[in-house]
């Protein structure tokens, strides 16, 4: 502390010399006065800033925080308690803005009640038209106008002040699972338009959501208060101040410091030995999945057994245990385990070098071969699992050459679909299967970068869309499955845990597919 | 005046040769901005139409043209990956580093002149090589690395230093704006508050900052004192009887002055750029960050902007320092 105080005395003369010749007026002549402070503060340190604040265009892990912050959707996933914890129960579609719904017989026409008790934080009503113009805005956006399509919604229209019907292109079941994401955020649409429209919302909000944005400065922080006048239960926090600390080790720092609540992206190494001493360490299985892909169009990988020999010598065990010291389960379908109709059934690959030494032999590299592996950077455990299987490949006479790229030139030769082999990761934001495995792993998918194909893959996905019964559904999501399990375009490498570090005394954490904390369901015991 | 004008007017084909070479540079790097702004996860529709918004669909002299135009009017373009006009971000972003820059310099000044000073006197001497000793030190010094053990020592086990994040402590306001730099506008205000809390989170990075400027400056004063004092002027300023405070700080040091100035210009130039490291360890809300975080999104205009200001201060900086040499030195007056 002595070090502190001589600077302060110092500055202290100082001041007091430069004030008595006359001063402006000044930001901290009531610094005292916070006005009963015996609210809930939650302090929470986060890896990045944030980009923007528009729910339609938000789409990393703190701008989409700080929207669903914000705003609210009509409807919602309901929770569920699984092994003492909270967690979403994605197959129950709770209301939230919107009290009900209903479809009519052919599965396309949806009309949904809206609360007659909401106003935006502008002190304006909420009406039907505002839910129409914000479909509108989502429609005509960059990155969530995608959704949209998926969603195949057709027209949006008011019926009355407090009703809306949804047509869709055709029976959809993707309509209702993805409708609670934070990109279908209801906004103020009279006040976007009177500030100039949706260039303004990338920083403001236009929200009926529980909480209000005091301040966002995405290089340093955000300060977020409860919104007085929210229409649901009063949260528990007071305010919420986020804090961008892109240093983990400073992140960590601050929470043993108890400068910080709570911390998150903190290293799996660090995490170790990190529980106990008034520190929680709330780890828990999530939808983000990592894999090592093999272009199927590029020799060797275009043979399923050249393949399926590779996912027997990669060294599961190890990845998880020294590369993310258990942070992180098996995978052990194309889809994560907590994804609706998850199977494992077709996939026999565990680290077994004399297997896949045998596999190897018949499909005629009895020697080996040697390909090109592209790391893309912005992720260390990729680096350390790269390595990892490198060395168990060399066992086997296989050589792996690996290139590293930046994150945006890795993206980019992606997307050109001629990289012979690579590590990715991916979260579904929607838990469904028919999500995750037709952007993936169809023939026409978006995200298919290693080209795989196959004619009854993609029939069964296009089948499985417009199935109504979720059982059915997923008896052919199952099959679809199989089938990759067994032709192997990946190797499954592991399902990421996702943690959240805090003080004791921090409750209702609830986790979600979209890994995002909702703070309005947190309160501290204190 | 004059040569000040004619300085100022050569500038002018530096920095459009600097325009040019960014604007080329940037281009050809690898990775498409809207692939990275989109995510991995992003449809190629979304990519598609994230390259028409930011313009990337043009031709590539139309996008130039653009750019040339934009800067004339004073527009630095539009940071994709913040959301916002670059010269906004800027603006709230500058100072920070600005201050953190100056902050170490001072300190650089404060502790590398009298060291470089206490290093010539005393050549040879044990004072000498402890010198030595500190600046081989502080020019080796990884960044990174000092400013990790500062914050593990001075904040995690001592507790000495405020949590090292941002500029100023949560709970206060920063101070009025004035210039944009907390120090100066919360004394300006008479903030006693802001400022004892500026102050406290200011210190510590700038000290980590200043490592490399007090050697550079030491050796250098080091060096110019040493050539200084072999001359006639100061022996015979010695045989007359004139104590050594006078001759040092009369005589030597102002004749060192010249390449004292220079070098401490120059390095003025890279504290700025060595802010980066600092910047991110710190959580200072700085350009340094930004830039990188703009780099690694391939976001165009906040690099090419950084780049083009960077040009800016180097020229402007040598500029002040070529004209300072006319206060030491009489001779160059007149060119």
């Amino acid at each position: 502390m002595r070090k502190q105080r001589m600077i302060s005395a110092a500055a202290l003369a100082i001041a007091v010399v430069l004030s008595s010749a006359g001063c402006v007026a000044n930001a901290n002549s009531n610094a005292n006065s916070g006005g009963g402070e015996a609210d809930q503060t939650l302090t929470i340190a986060y890896s990045e800033g944030g980009n923007t604040l528009d729910p339609a265009e938000a789409n990393d892990g703190t701008s989409d925080t700080l929207v669903v912050a914000s705003y609210d959707q009509l409807v919602t996933y309901g929770t569920k308690e699984v092994d003492g914890k909270r967690v979403s129960d994605t197959a129950t579609i709770a209301p939230m803005l919107a009290t009900e719904w209903e479809v009519d017989a052919t599965d396309t026409v949806y009309t949904f009640t809206l609360r007659d008790d909401v106003t935006f934080q502008s002190g304006k009503k909420l009406t039907a038209d505002d839910v129409v113009r914000s479909f509108e805005h989502i429609k005509s956006s960059a990155s969530a106008s995608f959704l949209y399509e998926m969603a195949g919604i057709s027209t949006v229209e008011a019926a009355g002040d407090d009703s809306v019907v949804f047509t869709l292109t055709g029976p959809n079941h993707l309509f209702l699972q993805i409708l609670p994401m934070y990109s279908f955020s209801i906004l103020d649409m009279d006040l976007v338009e009177k500030n100039g429209g949706a260039e303004w919302l990338a920083t403001h909000t236009a929200g009926t959501g529980p909480y209000v944005i005091e301040s966002w400065d995405p290089a340093s922080a955000a300060k977020l208060t409860r919104n007085e006048e929210y229409w649901g239960d009063e949260p528990a926090l007071g305010t919420v101040n986020l804090k961008f600390i892109t240093d983990a080790s400073n992140r960590l720092q601050l929470l043993k410091k108890g400068s910080v609540d709570a911390a998150l992206e903190i290293a799996p190494k660090d995490l170790q030995g990190l529980d106990g001493d008034g520190i929680v360490v709330d780890s828990r299985p999530s939808n983000k999945v990592l894999f090592f892909a093999m272009n199927n169009e590029i020799a060797p990988f275009d043979d399923p057994k050249v393949r399926e020999a590779i996912s027997y010598a990669i060294p599961y065990d190890k990845l998880i245990d020294d590369v993310m010291k258990g942070q992180a389960s098996p995978m052990r379908s194309s889809v994560a385990s907590s994804t609706p109709g998850y199977t494992d059934e077709g996939n026999s690959a565990e680290h077994d070098l004399d297997k896949a030494k045998k596999l190897l032999t018949e499909a005629g590299y009895p020697d080996g071969f040697t390909f090109e592996f592209t790391l893309g950077s912005g992720f260390s455990d990729w680096n350390d699992d790269a390595v990892l299987i490198q060395a168990e490949l060399a066992k086997i006479g296989v050589t792996m050459n690996i290139t590293n790229m930046a994150r945006a030139q890795f993206l980019e030769a992606l997307a050109g679909k001629q990289v012979q082999s690579y590590i990715s990761r991916w979260t579904s934001f929607v838990n469904d299967p028919g999500y995750h495995l037709g952007l993936l792993l169809t023939s026409e998918g978006t995200s298919n970068y290693m080209n795989y194909s196959n004619s009854r893959v993609d029939e069964l996905w296009k089948q499985a869309a417009t199935e109504s019964d979720a059982d059915v559904r997923n008896e052919m999501y199952g099959e679809m499955q199989q089938i990759i399990n067994e032709e192997t375009p990946w190797a499954y490498l592991y399902e990421y845990n996702i943690a959240v570090a805090h003080g004791e005394g921090l409750e209702g954490y609830t986790s979600y597919p979209d890994g995002l904390i909702r703070f309005f369901q947190l309160s501290k015991s204190e | 005046m004059r040569i000040i004008f004619r300085r100022v007017l050569a500038m002018i084909p530096t920095l459009l040769g600097v325009v040019v070479c960014i604007f080329v540079i940037t281009r050809v790097l690898p990775g498409d901005p809207a692939r990275t702004l989109a995510g991995e996860n992003a449809a190629d529709s979304v990519v598609a139409k994230l390259r028409e918004q930011m313009g990337l669909d043009q031709p590539i002299w139309a996008q130039f043209w653009d750019y040339l135009t934009g800067l004339l009017r004073g527009d630095l373009g539009y940071a994709w990956h913040t959301g916002r006009p670059v010269a906004e971000d800027f603006a709230t972003r500058f100072p920070a580093t600005v201050e953190l820059g100056l902050a170490a310099l001072l300190i650089g000044i404060l502790v590398g002149v009298p060291l470089g000073i206490l290093g010539a006197t005393q050549r040879g001497r044990f004072a000498d090589h402890a010198t030595r000793v500190i600046s081989l030190l502080g020019a080796s010094m990884p960044l990174f690395w000092l400013g990790l053990i500062v914050i593990s020592v001075f904040y995690g086990s001592l507790g000495w230093a405020p949590a090292p994040v941002g500029r100023i402590d949560d709970a206060l306001n920063p101070p009025t704006r004035v210039t944009g730099l907390y120090v100066i506008d919360s004394i300006i205000t008479g903030d006693t508050v802001a400022l004892q809390s500026s102050l406290a989170h200011l210190i510590w990075p700038a000290m980590v900052l200043s490592v490399g400027a007090v050697a550079i400056i030491s050796r250098m004063t080091r060096s110019s004192m040493l050539e200084v004092l072999g001359q006639d002027y100061i022996r015979t300023a010695a045989a007359k009887g004139m104590g050594p405070a006078r001759i040092i700080g009369g005589h030597a040091l102002k004749n060192a002055a010249p390449s004292i100035v220079t070098i401490i210009g120059l390095e003025l130039g890279q504290l700025l750029g060595g802010a980066v490291i600092t910047e991110t360890i710190f959580s200072w809300p700085g350009i340094g960050g930004y830039v990188v975080e703009s780099i690694n999104a391939t976001d165009y205009a906040p690099v090419q902007a950084m780049t083009l200001l960077a040009a800016v201060i180097y020229l402007i900086v040598n500029l002040l320092v070529d004209l300072s040499q006319g206060i030491f030195d009489p001779k160059v007056r007149n060119v």
